[in-house]
């Protein structure tokens, strides 16, 4: 998909990316998820170049750029984000604000990349309907991660099959797919492998896995969770005993390799 | 007032010791004052001694000589009435002329109840007549009407008792209903005083008695409201002059990061180049560290950042801080070990979990800090007698004995009302001790059994097992 826009200021940014980074950019523009409209809102002119590209290097050139509320909003009449990072503190209004307006038109993901760390903004935001708070500054590759998680988290419907190492993951049709075998998910697996596919390559603790699977409170359900870990093995794994894609960390928790390789 | 039954309490009991003090005073003076007195029954026994001894001879009736001394000595005269005649047939030489010398049956009735001519008399029976002993004027009272109501003697010691009774009733009452009132006075200033040190504002009525002391307290109340203002303010203004320092400072910074973070990753970078970049990431993120913990350390000095504490399950939320940092990639050179015993899965406690996931952050944050050659980092949650403990050990470098005691016991320069600015440890321990202390629990700072340095976090516990029921119901 060639992308919708480019915004001019960080045309250079791409420029600058070499023969092989495009390359991978292409490879990239594969993943659906990296062809989602992101509009980036903050007042600094620098930090919004930097923010583009950085996204830009992760293989997302579907990005617009605005310094203020008024400009934010009549941005998104035309472009149609999919995604946005907004910054709290604007000329003519607030974040949080602006996440009201952009919500009233079109209901997406938004994350607040901002300098207020105080746990009431935190609490407004996440209040207000927001998918994450990241608080400056950050290192690029944790805002990544953010951007990565939440827009997986929301496109989850469209997701064409999750590829791992032995198998293929349905979510949609809650199965697992090895050797042309369609294995079904059962609720506890389906809900344990979106948690860890949520935070594919990253580990994901005991406690997170079981409040996914259980709800809050999930005390003493770590038999019954190694249990399930078991059962997704048997299914995604070609040696359930050697697992490759579902690892575990001792005594932490458990993480998912997404990919072929 | 707590203290007015138990001031009331005093009182009585004041009162009652008081009184039986009293009675027993009273029984010591009366016997001081009666000790050196003639008892009132020896002239009596005087005068039947006298019956007793007096004789009959030729001479007429004679009286020994040592008794006679003895009347004499006293001043005493004496008679003796015969029984027929009604005369006088004998008497001591000292009779006052004025003692008639013949006594008709009336006489007799009132000589013996009374007196004759001023001096108290007193009779003795003898076998023909009657002894009378004259004392000298004013030597004794005699009571007229030695007659009392049978019923009032027979019952003598229940009246006694209920007059007792009443006594001490009615002084209680008079004594409770004086102290009550005095109380009553006294309750607003004891209030006022008490309630001085709450830093709320005192007014206490200034009428009454004790109107000079509750003008004070109202002085003290307005002076201490004015400097608790001052305070507040100066507080105030200091984190809001960190908090907006740290805000500020968190873009430009941002730049700093995100660049230096893309060229740590250029592959077309030479490999000098990208260290270079790295070193930046990793001093940025040192930046970053000490901008959070210096506004968090200001707040908590200032009790500016609120506290949520909610039932966590402490293994869960150290495990997450742990997963954190091996998410961060740091695991290269600084590994984390889970220690605890995995049967141990549930450790319940009251704590504020951002909170406590911070002092565990900056503890694992400091192990990395201080081994930059590398080291293994061995993260614990065990639980005995109520008490969790979370242990953050490594085996890097360590630290001596002394600094062990300094960081121990030595305040941060920030919270230090001493003229220094020594650096004594870093703001990271110093928050963990805050939030430590929020939690009411205790920081111990020590040499890691793994060679290191260790730190251990200890706090108050829930009881597992009743909560762990209580959650799954």
């Amino acid at each position: 998909m060639i992308p919708y826009a480019l915004k001019e200021g960080c045309l250079h940014t791409l420029l600058r990316m070499s023969i092989e980074d495009l390359l991978r950019g292409t490879q990239m523009s594969i993943d659906y998820l990296k062809q989602k409209r992101i509009l980036l809102v903050d007042d600094e002119q620098e930090l919004l170049e930097m923010v583009v590209s950085i996204l830009n290097q992760d293989g997302f050139l579907n990005i617009r750029t605005a310094k203020t509320v008024k400009e934010a909003v009549m941005i998104s009449e035309t472009f149609c984000p999919e995604c946005a990072i907004l910054d709290v503190m604007l000329p003519d209004g607030n974040g949080f604000e602006l996440m009201e307006r952009l919500k009233s038109l079109s209901d997406y993901p938004i994350l607040f990349l901002t300098a207020r760390g105080e746990d009431e903004d935190k609490f407004r935001g996440f209040g207000l309907g927001a998918d994450d708070y990241m608080i400056k500054p950050f290192l690029p590759k944790e805002l990544l991660f953010r951007v990565n998680a939440i827009l997986r988290r929301s496109y989850k419907d469209e997701n064409p099959l999750v590829k791992l190492r032995d198998s293929e993951i349905d979510f949609d049709r809650a199965e697992v797919i090895q050797n042309g075998r369609h294995i079904s998910l059962t609720a506890k697996e389906y809900a344990i492998l979106a948690a860890l596919y949520r935070n594919a390559g990253r580990i994901v603790t005991i406690d997170a896995l079981c409040e996914a699977a259980w709800g809050d409170n999930p005390f003493g359900y770590e038999n019954s969770l190694m249990a399930h870990i078991r059962r997704i093995r048997e299914k995604i794994e070609a040696n359930p005993s050697r697992p490759v894609s579902l690892i575990t960390i001792k005594g932490l928790g458990y993480k998912l390799m997404v990919g072929e390789k | 007032m707590k203290s007015m039954p138990k001031l009331l309490r005093r009182f009585v009991g004041i009162l009652l010791l008081a009184s039986v003090l009293l009675i027993i005073l009273n029984l010591i003076l009366l016997f001081l004052f009666t000790v050196n007195q003639t008892s009132n029954a020896h002239p009596w026994k005087t005068a039947e001694e006298v019956a007793n001894e007096l004789s009959w001879n030729t001479n007429g009736y004679i009286l020994s000589e040592e008794l006679a001394l003895e009347l004499k000595e006293a001043d005493v005269w004496g008679i003796f009435i015969d029984n027929v005649s009604m005369k006088v047939v004998w008497r001591t030489d000292n009779l006052p002329p004025s003692v008639p010398v013949t006594y008709s049956a009336a006489d007799i009735a009132n000589l013996t109840r009374g007196y004759i001519d001023g001096y108290p008399t007193f009779t003795g029976e003898a076998q023909d007549g009657l002894v009378v002993l004259g004392y000298p004027r004013e030597s004794f009272w005699k009571h007229m009407w030695p007659s009392w109501d049978y019923q009032f003697i027979a019952n003598f010691p229940n009246i006694f008792l209920k007059i007792f009774i009443i006594n001490i009733v009615f002084v209680f009452i008079i004594y409770v209903s004086a102290n009550t009132r005095l109380l009553k006075s006294v309750k607003p200033i004891v209030d006022g005083i008490q309630s001085l040190p709450t830093k709320e504002a005192v007014y206490v009525s200034e009428k009454g008695v004790l109107s000079e002391l509750a003008v004070s307290i109202n002085k003290t109340s307005e002076i201490l409201q004015s400097q608790n203002n001052q305070l507040r303010k100066r507080e105030t203004a200091r984190a809001n002059w960190i908090a907006g320092v740290s805000h500020d400072i968190r873009t430009p910074l941002s730049m700093v990061m995100g660049y230096a973070g893309q060229l740590e990753n250029e592959k077309h970078l030479p490999e000098e180049d990208r260290k270079k970049a790295e070193v930046i990431v990793r001093q940025s993120q040192r930046i970053k560290n000490l901008i959070q913990d210096l506004n968090l350390a200001s707040k908590l000095e200032y009790n500016m950042q609120p506290i949520n504490v909610t039932k966590q399950n402490l293994i869960a939320v150290v495990r997450q801080v742990a997963v954190d940092f091996m998410n961060m990639d740091i695991e290269e050179r600084h590994p984390i070990l889970w220690e605890t015993e995995g049967t141990f899965t549930v450790c319940l406690a009251d704590i504020d979990r951002d909170l406590i996931k911070r002092a565990v952050s900056n503890l694992i944050q400091n192990c990395i800090n201080h081994n930059e050659q590398g080291c293994h980092i061995y993260v614990c949650v065990t639980e005995e007698d109520g008490k969790s403990t979370i242990t953050v050990a490594d085996d890097g470098v360590g630290t001596s004995e002394e600094q062990i005691e300094k960081l121990n016991h030595l305040p941060h320069y920030m919270v230090c009302d001493e003229n220094t600015t020594k650096q004594r440890h870093g703001l990271g321990l110093l928050i963990v001790r805050q939030i430590m202390s929020v939690h009411n629990g205790i920081t111990r700072i020590g040499r890691s059994p793994y060679g290191g340095f260790s730190v251990q976090l200890i706090l108050p516990t829930k009881n597992r097992d009743n909560e762990i029921k209580n959650l799954k119901k």
